[in-house]
């Protein structure tokens, strides 16, 4: 899962130099994800995994990482 | 009437009344038109009056007091967006050749102007009359505001109180805006939208309401604060109303006092509008458009029963008094305004931008239907709009050109359906050198809204026989990848 968020966030959403030097701890926010970048991953998500993630969990703090993204749509994955 | 005017007659009439809201803090009139006074009498205590004050404050109640204490002490605003990286806000500040800048705390290290600091925590004391000053004219450049620019730099639009007011007084009038109403501010006053939030606003006696910028990035946190503070008016670009209407819990948090909904920057899709209409039934929406040279020249109400999911918006009809012609040629919207800007400000000068008979030449192709509305068709030339912010490819290039692995390349926009136009860019790289390499200054340089959002390495960019670059092949190598 985690490949296919990088390789959206960082094809279609935000430019980094190195995106192997990026952990799946870093902030996205802080390498440039904006709330129209968080739109368009959200729409990627709900598509891609056929989740609906709920409008009051769109948060600074579920979009932060690759790590904090994961587990946000696996609790829906599995709810 | 004048722009100071109206707002010191609503001082006079109404001074308790709510002007400004931000967080736990809030001003009415009264208080407002005091803290302006007293820093105004910082600005004309000097022993040369102060012409042009960069303003270089976050969006909200301080620095919405420095443009009434500025444009009260006869002077010419120049908001910053303080976010923007230091080499860029040097620029505009040099080019701008302000005498002051209001700030807040010490000196910033990256300034490079000789121009004065002056601390807005630091003029509280200062004693001042609390009459404001009588009338300005008309003609006096009363901001500057700076966007992108074609030829690879930023570039002050120069507005006069004259251009000024006469949107406020037009978008007052046909808003309808009161004393009662609630309005609230989310653009930077960089962009020309925030005209509305701070004139047409304290023109009428309404109240103003920052929103607390984070909010943009949780849209129904946002709905919850605009049902809390009773929101009846807000002014902003698409994308944003956009995620609202996608994820704003609009169907729980029904909005009962948002009236009237206005937006321009971009162009918002159909279907996103259309099921934002659905959310909001009683809530009258407005396409305004202009560019910022023009601010509003025309404007469509949104007729509900007119929004087809596959085709887009008009513009609609002549606003703020504009006369509209479209050049027979090329399709180009041309404005005659008294909106129209004053001029281009270039390093310390007023050059003209207006043609003999006074139009504004937009850059848009438009057409008019058989309703005798407005259509907007794209730009005549590379103007990007990306969040509602309009960004010149040429200045991203010359960014780009700045880099020594750079040899050549190009910046095109790739369109989103959600979203507008997004950056994206082409680069001809030195022997040996590597994309790694120049993403750090650009990221150093840049804006985040102007950043690429995706490059590609070329061994030479695509021509056209005439020598020209073809954009259109670039388009498919940038979109395929």
């Amino acid at each position: 899962m985690k490949k296919k968020l990088r390789d959206f966030i960082f094809q279609e959403l935000v430019f980094i130099a190195d995106p192997a030097q990026f952990s799946d701890d870093d902030d996205l926010l802080e390498a440039g994800l904006d709330s129209m970048g968080i739109m368009r991953l959200i729409m990627f998500i709900e598509n891609e995994y056929g989740v609906t993630l709920p409008d009051t969990e769109i948060e600074p703090d579920n979009v932060q990482s690759f790590n904090a993204l994961e587990q946000w749509i696996l609790r829906h994955q599995n709810g | 009437m004048s722009l100071l005017s109206a707002f010191n007659r609503q001082c006079q009439g109404a001074p308790d009344n709510i002007a400004f809201v931000e967080g736990d803090r809030q001003l009415n009139y009264q208080q407002l038109i005091q803290q302006a006074c007293q820093l105004s009498a910082c600005l004309t205590n000097t022993k040369n009056p102060y012409r042009r004050v960069v303003i270089a404050l976050d969006r909200g109640i301080d620095a919405a007091i420095a443009i009434l204490a500025v444009l009260g002490a006869g002077a010419c605003y120049i908001p910053l967006d303080i976010k923007n990286p230091a080499n860029r806000l040097n620029y505009i500040i040099n080019d701008a050749a302000p005498q002051c800048i209001i700030g807040k705390g010490h000196r910033p290290d990256w300034l490079e102007t000789s121009a004065l600091w002056l601390d807005i925590d630091q003029t509280a004391f200062v004693q001042s009359s609390t009459s404001w000053p009588a009338e300005v004219d008309a003609e006096a450049l009363a901001a500057i505001l700076y966007t992108s620019g074609s030829t690879g730099a930023p570039k002050g639009v120069a507005l006069s109180h004259r251009a000024l007011s006469n949107f406020a007084g037009w978008a007052a009038c046909n808003f309808k805006i009161s004393p009662c109403d609630r309005i609230a501010s989310l653009a930077p006053f960089h962009f020309d939208l925030s005209i509305f939030d701070l004139f047409s606003s304290l023109s009428c006696g309404a109240s103003v309401h920052f929103v607390p910028s984070g909010l943009t990035m949780s849209p129904s946190r946002l709905t919850a604060w605009l049902s809390e503070y009773c929101i009846s008016v807000f002014y902003t670009v698409p994308s944003l109303l956009s995620f609202i209407a996608l994820k704003g819990s609009l169907s729980t948090t029904p909005l009962p006092d948002l009236k009237t909904v206005l937006f321009a920057g971009e162009v918002f899709p159909t279907p996103q509008l259309k099921k934002l209409c659905a959310l909001l039934p009683a809530v009258d929406f407005y396409n305004l458009y202009g560019p910022t040279e023009t601010n509003v020249c025309c404007y469509w109400p949104v007729d509900r029963d007119r929004l087809q999911t596959d085709r887009p918006i008009p513009i609609g009809y002549p606003a703020c008094g504009a006369v509209l012609k479209i050049d027979a040629e090329m399709g180009e919207l041309q404005v005659q305004s008294a909106n129209n800007l004053s001029g281009y400000w270039q390093q310390g000068e007023l050059i003209a931008a207006l043609s003999t008979d006074n139009y504004y030449h937009t850059g848009d192709k438009v057409s008019l239907n058989e309703r005798g509305e407005y259509c907007y068709h794209g730009r005549l030339d590379r103007m990007l709009k990306c969040s509602g912010y309009r960004v010149e490819p040429a200045e991203i290039e010359a960014v780009l050109l700045q880099c020594p692995e750079v040899t050549g390349c190009a910046v095109i926009g790739i369109t989103d359906s959600s979203s507008g136009q997004r950056p994206a860019a082409a680069v001809v790289l030195k022997p040996g050198a590597k994309l790694e390499a120049i993403v750090r200054p650009i990221k150093q340089k840049l804006p985040t809204y102007m950043q690429p959002c995706k490059f590609i390495v070329l061994d030479s960019l695509p021509y056209l026989s005439n020598g020209k670059t073809d954009y259109q092949t670039l388009h498919q190598q940038l979109e395929k990848n």
